[in-house]
């Protein structure tokens, strides 16, 4: 074993004011563009991917509305069917695969390392990387959209509509390789966020003070490290099906067609949850910030997370009712697709205690959350009808379904979301947002939600089936239609207002201090925006709520080097220290081994020896990346 | 703030670069799909003009206005290889290797490679008992029947080409070449097994 001097200067040794002049100097990105593209800072990349997110989100949004024009009345000529086919297609793939997940991801790579005490994301550079991979595949879908290339075959793509017979053209390679980048984007923030909460947690931050929505990305990353294999397994058959013409779904050749929806819904139905759990984890947060009070049944409200967590791998079938499977296996998926209810009630009952228990101050981020309570318990209860079989075979593929998981999905994640955005702006920015836009954003969005999904409800079970471009006159549909689509420019203009002041206070908002909510999360124990380097000393965690239990000064560690980028890794259990370690400094080459994945996988839309030739200047950027820089590892 | 905006001004600079790229690359595609053919572009279409020997010819303008959408669009050539199945040519064409009529896979185009003599034969039918389609498939079929014929015994496979169908596999699928393989030079001079000559 090489042991090697350590000589290097201690934060021991500096007085605060040179502590931080070293810090900086040590921990910031160059500055200009080589410095934006080559930074490795979680809370640069971070805030980089939530911006990106809710772009996505605006564009989806977009298409909701063109697709809401469109139903307005009976035969309306605004989009012909082939394009209604790619908006529809276009809108659940980006809400899904380019907002929902990625933008939950990006809260937890922002907020992780701050709430846990760190200094950085575990592997840092692979986080740049997957920012750049997952702007990479978003621009391949809008970009195949714009030129009339888009997906058309569902956010879901069965087979065999998706399949090389009848999935003509390039349309459905786009969505599977899409899928491909932001699954490779996905995995990675997830091993950062394990290896993260595990490895560099503040010291003395055991398991059962770890705040709710560590707890929750957690839970979240292992589903996507568990769930999206799968969807990476059919996509890839997928297009091996299409390009080179093998067989995974080809019955005529001892293929399967189901095999896509046992493999789809695999990942799938844990998707939802992949979205809901941070939501649970925000919920959870802003909670307790607001009443003032830790949350009521931290231990079942962690348990409640890993069950949701085991459950959601026992669903799946439940999105294949109409497939034509055994009556037992039915049976049994319905029972645990109510199973879900126990967790999931286990949760509102803990929330509802709080609040009981607390005294609730009614900002803006704890309204979304009482909209949240509302939306999703509604959600929740049609859940229920729809898991079982009898109804479901009934309402499937009607708006009735459209309904329910707007529901679940708008109210269960996407109203947690804005609730958090308004509470963690202020360190996202060092800026506060507008109260009084808040509330009308509030308002508008839950009023317009409201008018707008409810009625779908009544629309499905008049039999208004999903995906359909037009309907006939003859039908009961066009009043109903008519209302939701004027409805929905409240929804959007409520959005709109969120983005103008997103914007609005971005730019000149009132100054925020550290811990403007009074929150007790460590997050809050360091600036708004915090410095580059988190926390000037790594804080010590001696209770679940350190910034209540500490009113005073924090507890802090000491002993680090200064000179090099250097953070503590703690044990699993305890959170004990174990070692100081160093964290890599900023480098360009994750955006280049990204730009080489990308024209790896781009082109192997077209070519499958694509994948020969790519992995040249793939394996070129990784050697780049991985360059032994002369000194040793643990001195670097 | 500055530094930040300069950051974002960058990052649209690399997306719209990004954008134009990826437009280019996709855009030769030309994926987009007319499911109805204009009526009057349908007439002109019919009006090509053949040599006096039926062989060889050339598309109206149209054709070529329209970007040749029938020999490199992947939704009219996935089309066209539905009608080959629908009004039956496997019958006598089997999977394209031929049966009782000729083979399309192995170089020999005994009334020339080019899409209009293609149309023709669908069309007006040739001797020896290839039938005329025109009172059975509009032009617009006539035509992507025509460009999926010629596809297949493409020597080089086109992108647009469609893939397998969810059959048994009794060769490879048009975007593989199938006539690559098949291909057969052969013997300078005229084909024994192709019948007389026109």
């Amino acid at each position: 074993m090489i042991r090697s001097k350590d000589d290097g200067l201690r934060d021991t040794a500096l007085s605060d004011k040179e502590l931080n002049r070293a810090l900086a100097s040590t921990w910031s990105a160059q500055p200009g563009l080589w410095g934006a593209l080559s930074t490795v800072d979680h809370k640069v990349i971070g805030r980089r991917y939530i911006a990106t997110a809710f772009v996505f989100l605006a564009l989806g949004g977009v298409l909701s509305l063109l697709m809401r024009l469109q139903l307005s009345q009976p035969e309306a000529r605004f989009i012909g069917p082939d394009r209604y086919n790619q908006i529809f297609t276009m809108h659940g793939s980006n809400m899904m695969f380019l907002f929902a997940v990625p933008v939950m991801q990006a809260m937890a790579v922002y907020l992780v390392p701050l709430m846990v005490g760190t200094r950085n994301i575990a592997f840092p550079r692979l986080n740049a990387f997957s920012y750049w991979i997952y702007v990479a595949g978003g621009l391949l879908l809008w970009t195949a959209f714009i030129v009339d290339t888009g997906p058309d075959v569902g956010w879901f793509a069965y087979v065999p509509l998706s399949g090389p017979q009848y999935g003509v053209g390039k349309r459905a390679d786009i969505w599977a390789q899409m899928i491909t980048f932001t699954e490779v984007s996905a995995l990675a923030i997830a091993v950062e966020i394990v290896v993260t909460v595990f490895k560099q947690r503040g010291p003395g931050m055991s398991l059962d003070r770890i705040p709710l929505f560590v707890w929750s990305m957690l839970v979240t990353s292992f589903l996507i490290i568990l769930a999206m294999p799968a969807i990476m397994i059919a996509s890839t058959s997928l297009i091996l099906d299409r390009l080179v013409g093998t067989h995974f779904f080809n019955p005529a050749e001892g293929g399967d067609v189901l095999l896509w929806q046992h493999l789809f819904w695999f990942f799938g139905h844990p998707e939802v949850y992949i979205i809901f759990l941070p939501a649970v984890g925000m919920v959870s947060t802003i909670v307790a910030t607001f009443t003032r009070r830790p949350v009521f049944g931290y231990l079942a409200m962690v348990m409640a997370l890993v069950a949701t967590g085991v459950l959601a791998f026992g669903l799946w079938v439940h999105h294949m009712f109409v497939a034509g499977l055994p009556r037992l296996g039915e049976s049994f998926f319905t029972a645990s697709s109510m199973a879900i209810a126990v967790p999931a009630g286990l949760q509102i009952f803990c929330w509802l205690a709080t609040i009981w228990a607390g005294k609730p101050i009614f900002k803006t981020p704890f309204l979304f959350v009482i909209g949240f309570i509302v939306i999703f318990v509604i959600g929740g209860l049609t859940g229920v009808m729809v898991a079982s079989v009898p109804f479901d075979t009934q309402v499937h593929d009607t708006y009735f379904v459209v309904a329910h998981f707007h529901y679940v999905l708008v109210g269960g994640a996407v109203f947690p979301l804005l609730g958090a955005i308004y509470y963690w702006f202020p360190k996202l920015t060092g800026k506060m947002m507008s109260e009084t836009l808040g509330r009308w954003v509030f308002g508008l969005i839950f009023v317009g939600f409201n008018l707008t999904f409810f009625p779908m409800h009544i629309l499905g079970l008049q039999g208004m089936p999903r995906r359909i471009y037009t309907y006939q006159p003859e039908m009961p549909w066009a009043g109903l239609n008519m209302f939701i689509s004027l409805s929905a420019i409240v929804l959007a203009a409520g959005f709109l207002l969120f983005f103008v002041d997103a914007i609005r206070s971005a730019r000149s908002g009132a100054v925020a201090s550290a811990n403007p909510w009074g929150a007790s999360t460590l997050e809050w124990a360091t600036a708004s925006p915090p410095q580059p380097y988190n926390f000037a000393r790594p804080p010590v965690v001696g209770s679940r709520e350190p910034l209540w239990a500490e009113a005073t000064a924090l507890p802090v560690a000491a002993g680090l080097r200064v000179d090099r980028r250097e953070l503590l890794i703690t044990g699993v259990v305890e959170g004990i220290p174990e070692a100081r370690e160093s964290s890599v400094g900023n480098s360009i080459w994750p955006l280049w081994a990204a730009l080489a994945t990308t024209l790896t996988l781009v082109w192997s839309i077209f070519s499958p020896w694509a994948v020969v030739w790519g992995s040249i200047p793939v394996a070129v950027s990784l050697i780049g990346w991985f360059w032994p820089k002369g000194v040793l590892e643990d001195e670097s | 703030m500055k530094r930040e905006m300069s950051y974002s001004n960058g990052a649209f600079a690399a997306a719209a670069i990004a954008l134009g790229i990826a437009s280019g690359a996709l855009g030769w595609l030309g994926e987009s799909r007319e499911l109805r053919l204009d009526p009057p572009v349908a007439s002109d279409l019919d009006g090509f003009r053949l040599m006096p020997n039926g062989i060889s010819g050339t598309p109206p303008e149209s054709y070529f206005a329209l970007g040749k959408p029938y020999e490199t669009d992947a939704y009219n050539l996935s089309q066209g290889k539905r009608l080959y199945a629908w009004f039956g040519c496997s019958a006598c064409h089997g999977d394209g290797r031929g049966g009782a009529g000729p083979s399309f896979l192995d170089g020999w185009w005994l009334y020339g490679p080019e899409i209009v003599s293609i149309v023709a034969s669908v069309r007006d039918g040739r001797p020896h008992g290839m039938p005329a389609f025109r009172d059975r498939m509009t032009t617009e079929q006539i035509w992507q029947l025509a460009g999926y014929v010629q596809t297949i015994g493409a020597y080089k496979p086109k992108v647009a080409a469609p893939s397998r169908n969810d059959d048994k596999q009794t060769r490879p699928a048009e975007n593989r070449g199938p006539a690559k393989i098949l291909f057969d030079q052969g013997p300078a001079g005229v084909h024994p097994d192709q019948g007389p000559s026109p």
